[in-house]
């Protein structure tokens, strides 16, 4: 596969995006090569590194032909994508956590709810149809100290171990969705590049089976 | 200190809503000319060219696109309360006036169209919110030449708009929905399988496949299903194990659409793919879009709508497709630059003269070659301008060789042919 413009997302998912594309035999890169520029040739491919909301703009807009990306962006992301391949890395699940001992965290939903979350989008679907009602108020950051700063009742957020939640005495009460990395396409170029396309999605989920299977195996 | 003209900050009635493009000299023209060259590709295939208005009555819409396309019109209401849009595709008003006004032509009814299409899209997302669509409509007649006669029609524009190396995708609506059915998935799974492909989550449509109990043949279709693309050939490896009528007529249909498109010569560039995800509640035939390297959006798309018209109360089958014109526009941009301002050819006068220029420059035009003619006397002195009329008859410069005479004897050596 030849001559594709593939978008990495930087932040967490970055070193395990690179790590994958290197098993897979498509690139030989790793983390540190984009220290020094956030464009990369190699063995034919240009490889970006953008932020990961961003993962999914340059793919649709044609910028880029393919990117990695988490689940939990395509959420809240309208862009319109082919989403190729679970790409089983990066796991992590949005869930509606309260602070211990307050009344939602023992299955008391009555009266209204004021949530903060850095997915508005993902906790609009998951409260639509609820018989509950819900203030969302959006966040860029630091979610877990809302309820603790007095902002809101709950959170919506990502927790991929669950220790931010527990350091901040903050107890899950329901999963909205869980999330990994995805490899997603723009919709001409799987059709103009089929062959690059496919053959690159071939790999990367047989990469991304072989360290699964390791990872059960260790 | 030189002013900043038109800087927003000091004046901001000179801003343009968010979405919407100027097109300057030159960039206007290619869209112009490219515009023309579909609708004149169109019309030379017999295509009438039918006008309709950018505003449609809600209601009129809301019987022809599903919801979802809705949601993205600009909506408003007239002094009369009654809700209208500016419209987001053609294809409606083509059919609202046929089941109107067109009644009793004789069928198959062949139209085109040309104009804007409006798209209330969130601001700062890089896409336009206005767009010119050429397209046509092939009305009242079920066979598959019809499904043929469209995509010749598409390549024929787009080779006559110099929009070349393009890649024709042709799929069949039928396919997938028939593979489901036929897989044996109850009403349920269907949906969310569909649903899934509609949002092109493939790795939904992966998990929803691997919860239900789905025969092989048909589970290795769905998994494989963006790659099931190609010639001819992969129609017979996608029918091996196929069971089903519906899935194997759509098979079928594409087998005879590919001869049929072979009879067009025009199969270089078109590629069948089974796994074309379209709108499913709209298309219910063969369909296709058009690629190109150069673009990250298709170019143009189609297919058969054998359901649209009975909306309007005028039951009668129909086939059709758009051309994006200014996708094409962005192509040609990429390609070959942004396009010149067109140059016109200025002729000058001396003293007592002006009529001489004029009459030339009128010449000049009747010969189809842009003139200005000065608005002012030109220095005696000037050696520069290519045409000049004076005391002495008229002087020119044309291919680097300057000349004097008469009026005709300048018409001839300024639009003669070259060399």
């Amino acid at each position: 596969m030849k001559g594709l413009r593939i978008a990495l997302p930087a932040g967490t998912l970055f070193d395990g995006a690179c790590d994958l594309l290197r098993s897979a035999g498509v690139a030989r890169i790793d983390a540190a090569v984009f220290d020094r520029s956030l464009r990369v040739e190699e063995s034919g491919n240009a490889l970006i590194k953008v932020r990961p909301a961003d993962v999914p703009v340059y793919v649709e807009m044609g910028a880029a032909d393919c990117g990695v990306v988490g689940k939990d962006v395509l959420w809240e992301s309208a862009r319109d994508c082919y989403e190729l391949v679970d790409l089983r890395f990066g796991a992590c699940r949005l869930v509606l956590a309260a602070p211990e001992g307050a009344a939602l965290a023992r299955g008391d939903w009555s009266g209204s709810l004021r949530v903060a979350t850095k997915y508005p989008e993902s906790a609009r679907r998951f409260f639509a149809g609820m018989a509950v009602t819900v203030e969302l108020i959006r966040l860029n950051g630091a979610v877990e100290l809302a309820p603790a700063a007095g902002l809101a009742d709950a959170v919506l957020d990502i927790t991929a171990t669950g220790q931010t939640l527990r350091a901040n005495h903050l107890v899950e009460i329901a999963e909205a969705g869980s999330s990994t990395a995805r490899l997603i396409a723009n919709q001409a170029a799987l059709k103009t590049r089929s062959d690059s396309v496919n053959t690159l999605a071939a790999a990367l989920r047989r990469a991304a089976d072989a360290a699964r299977g390791a990872e059960g195996a260790a | 200190m030189a002013a900043v003209v038109g800087d927003p900050r000091s004046t901001p009635a000179l801003g343009r809503a968010g979405g919407f493009s100027d097109l300057l000299p030159g960039a206007a023209g290619r869209r112009r000319d490219l515009i023309e060259a579909f609708v004149g590709a169109f019309e030379s295939w017999g295509y009438g060219l039918l006008g309709t208005p950018l505003v449609e009555p809600l209601d009129t819409v809301a019987a022809g696109i599903g919801a979802a396309r809705q949601s993205q019109l600009f909506r408003f209401m007239d002094a009369d309360g009654a809700l209208l849009t500016l419209v987001g595709e053609r294809t409606v008003s083509v059919a609202r006036v046929v089941a109107t006004q067109l009644q009793r032509e004789q069928l198959p009814l062949r139209l085109c169209y040309a104009g804007p299409v409006l798209r209330n899209a969130p601001l700062l997302d890089g896409r336009r919110r206005e767009a010119i669509q050429a397209g046509c409509e092939l009305i009242g007649h079920a066979g598959l030449t019809a499904d043929a006669e469209c995509i010749a029609l598409a390549a024929a524009a787009l080779e006559r708009g110099g929009v070349r190396g393009v890649q024709i995708d042709v799929g069949h609506a039928d396919f997938i929905p028939g593979v489901l059915e036929s897989a044996g998935l109850d009403a349920d799974a269907q949906r969310i399988v569909l649903g899934a492909l509609a949002r092109r989550d493939l790795v939904a449509v992966e998990a929803a496949l691997e919860r239900t109990d789905v025969r092989d043949a048909e589970r290795r279709l769905l998994l494989a299903f963006p790659t099931l693309r190609g010639g001819r050939e992969i129609l017979d490896t996608a029918a091996i194990g196929l069971g089903g009528d519906r899935p194997r007529g759509a098979i079928e249909q594409l087998m005879q659409l590919w001869e049929l498109i072979e009879e067009h010569g025009v199969t270089q560039g078109v590629h069948l793919d089974l796994g074309a995800v379209r709108d499913w509640d709209y298309y219910t035939g063969p369909t296709f879009e058009v690629f190109s390297l150069d673009s990250g959006f298709p170019l143009g798309s189609g297919g058969r709508y054998d359901s649209l018209l009975e909306r309007f109360g005028f039951p009668a089958r129909a086939t059709g497709f758009v051309l994006h014109v200014d996708r094409c526009n962005d192509v040609l941009t990429r390609r070959d630059g942004e396009p010149q301002r067109p140059a016109a050819l200025r002729v000058a006068w001396s003293s007592g003269q002006r009529a001489t220029a004029l009459s030339l420059a009128k010449r000049l035009r009747e010969r189809g070659v842009a003139a200005v003619c000065d608005l002012d006397l030109t220095d005696p002195r000037a050696t520069d301008t290519p045409v000049q009329a004076c005391s002495d008859g008229v002087h020119w410069i044309a291919r680097r060789a300057r000349g004097q005479g008469s009026i005709d004897a300048a018409v001839d050596a300024l639009t003669g042919p070259a060399g």
